[in-house]
């Protein structure tokens, strides 16, 4: 099951609206809100493509202006 | 790590390694260091990304000789630990399904599994045939700027110093030689003078042409950063097209199609007018310049254009000026005079730090290399140059655009180090360090890459080996040239890639070729910056790397001589830095970059260079030079601003064809898609082209969302689903679709006219018809 670190960069004074928001969606585990309003969220999925299907989502989220992947690990699923 | 699992592991180490890219700390309660010491039997290595010019640095993981994790290179200074969604897919472009393993030559119309001697044999006999029946200038290599810096060396050195025919050349020649006219006739020397952190430093961004949201998007973060860190930060997006960067910029301002010409012309009158340039900059830095107008398109097979320029005075540059009236250019661009108006006033304000970008909007252009100057004349009158957090730059789309085509020199003229093959001191130079006789670099350039597909059509080429890209699929007015590659009467077509294309359907030979990770490699990005990375894996199957099969061909060919290597990588590197050395162009010992997260050329006792032209950044300008534009000697060290007239597309809509068609990339994919089509949740997400109209138009011709359309212009037709509403949005009479799906050759509807300067394709204005399907 891949697993992947993401960082969500808001419009300012969003975060915090923006962090309940996806907090809801199955998969994606807010870790902290930064001091500079950024997110730091685990995405996980069974599958990359539900991975990317996450991801591809929270471009669609108000409030949320970049999505950017700084660690990805999917060495239980076979290529 | 008691009562934890590995997930709760890779979990925390996924949170940990976004933490720090952050540059905050873990506030979860797995600690971070827990969290790698449970990786430890993944072995990790680092290399820059894959896909665009941005130039991303990556550290990949490796598990049992497969790749298994990924993630952002933390001490890369250009993406400082995060990547665009295209890292999620690094790995999975190495292991499609349909990876070609093994070489296949034609039997009829089947490909059939050979053995490499046998590929080889046959390959070096078709160029030996071709050689002695019709010269050399009838056998070429069409390269990309995915090549490596040895592969593209290796090309150059073969054909222009081996057999003796200039006929090498790059698809950057599709994306960015109007960026490489551009920066010589205005500074004599290719390439930026700023780096991209003037994306932090900066707080005023022009962007021209240029989708950064979804082509460059670790780049476009950088720029939203500073806006959050800073309020006084301003974008503005110029466009013809509503993107998810026009969203996001404070402003959007669409023009009408070319008019970009005028519009910086009208910028700079704006400047001119009102007093907004700096005198003494002007006086000690820039010279004036005009050159031939009316210089046609390249629609014509062996067209040909030479420039002639002359030397005007700053009234003259005035005089030229003059009609390029805020009221006219609205006219014409349908930007409001007085957004025009206060556009000059924002770029040339003394208390903002301004920057340009662009990309293909600019680059693809027929006169390419007349709106790179015109963007340059901007930054040169108002003294926006040459400073940390203020400077013009071009953005590239392919990950050594510039490391290799640029700098190494696989363009028909170009030789290493921004020489060319007219000079004759150049050629004595390559010559020297090649160990050739210098009269064995034939003197003219022959083809552009549009020429060459044409000269293969005509059959003036008969044998062509590509490799790393798919001109098939991405040439302009593609009919013609895949018509002619199957053309038979001795055309014999090679094609070294890691999958089917629709390049590889036309070939006589397919050559299976080791992809990024599995070879050793350096990119060089748009920045200056050249990176290096070792083998981590094998390639599958017989998969062999490019520069092996090239020399292959040489030693095939009877010039193995020139590659008398042991460790080629490595020595070629070493041969390859002596043309820059001392030229601006240093480069520093291989060793050095096996360790740095690359190095900004050049590179002189060591320090690399992030601010060219400037002192106490570039080692060329000596103290009490301040800035020196020291490449353009024959102008005494100075830039030239361009006098540089509005012209009109060559085809522009009419009753017949009342549509502009753009065509460009969008976020999931990559060029012609050959590696992100690969992966079955981009192709879920976005599986096919689609065409971009806007409502109004569609409502015009009874066109409803998703319904099929027939799009057709004076070269071709295709039929697509309409998107009214998606996350690009089409202004009025304008539609855009994009090139990477290889079911949908829209490229079989653009014009091959390209800017006689660059040599250039525009692929952002043809016209078009719409019919319901």
């Amino acid at each position: 099951m891949p697993v992947s670190g993401v960082i969500i960069t808001c419009a300012e004074g969003c975060s915090a609206e923006v962090s309940s928001r996806i907090s809801s969606i199955n998969g994606v585990e807010v870790h902290g809100i930064l001091p500079d309003g950024q997110i730091v969220a685990v995405v996980e999925a069974d599958t990359v493509d539900g991975e990317v299907e996450l991801v591809a989502g929270l471009y669609e989220v108000e409030g949320i202006q970049a999505v950017r992947l700084a660690y990805h690990n999917f060495e239980d699923i076979a290529h | 790590m008691g009562g934890l699992s590995r997930r709760d592991f890779l979990k925390a180490s996924a949170a940990a390694a976004a933490f720090a890219a952050a540059g905050a700390s873990a506030a979860a309660s797995l600690r971070p260091k827990d969290a790698s010491a449970s990786e430890g039997d993944i072995r990790w290595g680092k290399a820059p990304c894959r896909f665009c010019g941005t130039g991303c640095g990556v550290l990949i993981g490796v598990r049992d000789g497969r790749i298994v994790a990924t993630k952002g290179d933390p001490q890369a200074p250009v993406n400082k630990g995060l990547n665009c969604i295209k890292g999620y897919f690094l790995s999975k472009i190495l292991y499609g399904t349909d990876r070609l393993t093994k070489p296949l030559i034609r039997k009829g119309d089947t490909m059939v599994e050979a053995s490499w001697d046998e590929a080889m044999t046959l390959i070096a006999g078709k160029f030996k045939e071709s050689i002695d029946k019709h010269g050399p200038d009838s056998v070429a290599m069409y390269g990309s700027g995915q090549w490596t810096v040895f592969e593209g060396y290796a090309a150059s050195k073969l054909f222009k110093g081996g057999i003796g025919t200039n006929n090498v050349e790059p698809n950057a020649r599709l994306c960015m030689a109007s960026s490489v006219t551009g920066f010589m006739s205005t500074f004599g020397g290719d390439e930026p003078m700023g780096c991209f952190d003037d994306l932090d430093l900066g707080d005023t961004f022009f962007l021209w042409g240029a989708n950064m949201a979804e082509c460059h998007p670790v780049l476009f973060s950088r720029m939203i950063d500073n806006r959050l860190r800073n309020p006084q930060v301003k974008i503005i997006d110029f466009a013809t097209r509503y993107t998810r960067t026009s969203q996001m910029a404070d402003q959007y301002v669409k023009f009408n199609p070319q008019t970009d010409l005028a519009l910086l012309n009208a910028i700079a009158h704006v400047i001119i007018r009102d007093k907004l340039y700096d005198e003494q900059f002007i006086k000690d830095h820039v010279v004036f310049k005009r050159g031939k107008e009316n210089i046609g398109y390249g629609l014509e097979d062996k067209f040909k254009f030479a420039d002639e320029p002359k030397l005007i005075g700053f009234d003259e540059y005035k005089a030229f000026l003059k009609p390029y009236t805020p009221e006219y250019v609205a006219k014409l661009s349908s930007v409001p005079a007085k957004t025009i108006v206060e556009l000059a006033h924002l770029y040339a304000d003394k208390s903002r730090k301004v920057n340009s970008l662009w990309t293909m909007g600019f680059n693809q252009h027929t006169r390419g290399t007349w709106v790179n100057n015109l963007a340059y004349n901007v930054h040169l009158l108002t003294s926006k140059i040459c400073k940390p957090g203020e400077n013009p730059m071009s953005l590239t789309g392919q990950p050594s655009a510039c490391g290799t085509t640029r700098e190494v020199g696989t363009f028909t003229h170009r030789l290493p180090a921004d020489m060319v093959v007219m000079n004759p001191e150049h050629r004595e130079k390559a010559a020297r360090i090649w160990g050739i006789d210098p009269k064995k670099i034939p003197a003219k350039p022959t083809y552009n890459a549009t020429e060459m597909f044409r000269a293969l059509d005509r059959g003036d080429i008969k044998v062509v080996w590509i490799q790393v890209t798919n001109p098939f699929q991405s040439l302009p007015n593609l009919s013609r040239y895949r018509k002619g590659a199957r053309k038979g009467d001795g055309r014999f077509i090679v094609v070294s890639d890691i999958y089917p294309t629709r390049s590889t359907e036309l070939a006589d030979v397919i050559l299976p070729s080791a992809c990024w990770i599995e070879k050793e490699g350096m990119f060089g990005n748009a920045e200056r910056r050249t990176q290096h990375w070792f083998k981590q894996i094998d390639p599958p199957g017989e998969a062999r790397n490019d520069l092996w099969q090239t020399i292959e061909l040489a030693k095939r060919l009877g010039y193995g001589s020139l590659f008398p290597y042991t460790y080629p990588e490595k020595e070629i590197w070493e041969e390859y830095r002596k043309f820059g050395e001392g030229q601006g162009k240093d480069l520093a010992p291989y060793e050095s970059y096996t360790k740095a997260r690359g190095l900004c050329w050049p590179v002189v006792n060591g320090k690399e260079t992030t601010y060219r032209y400037v002192e106490g950044f570039d080692p060329y300008v000596k103290a009490g030079e301040g800035i020196k534009f020291y490449k353009n000697k024959a102008d005494h060290y100075k830039a030239v601003v361009w006098a540089r007239p509005y012209e009109p597309a060559p085809e522009v809509p009419d009753r017949h064809y009342p549509f502009w068609l753009c065509t460009g990339r969008v976020l999931e994919h990559w060029h012609t898609g050959t590696m992100t089509g690969r992966v079955p949740e981009i192709m879920r997400a976005n599986p096919s082209a689609v065409c971009e109209m806007h409502p109004v138009d569609a409502g015009r011709l009874g066109i409803k969302d998703h319904q099929k359309v027939k799009i057709t212009s004076r070269r071709g037709t295709i039929i697509l689903p309409v998107n009214l509403n998606g996350r690009g949005k089409a202004e009025k009479g304008n539609i855009f679709v994009a090139f990477f799906d290889e079911g949908k050759l829209i490229n079989e509807l653009c014009l091959d006219a390209y800017c006689p300067i660059s040599g250039e394709p525009d692929y952002k204005k043809c016209a078009v018809k719409i019919e319901k399907a």
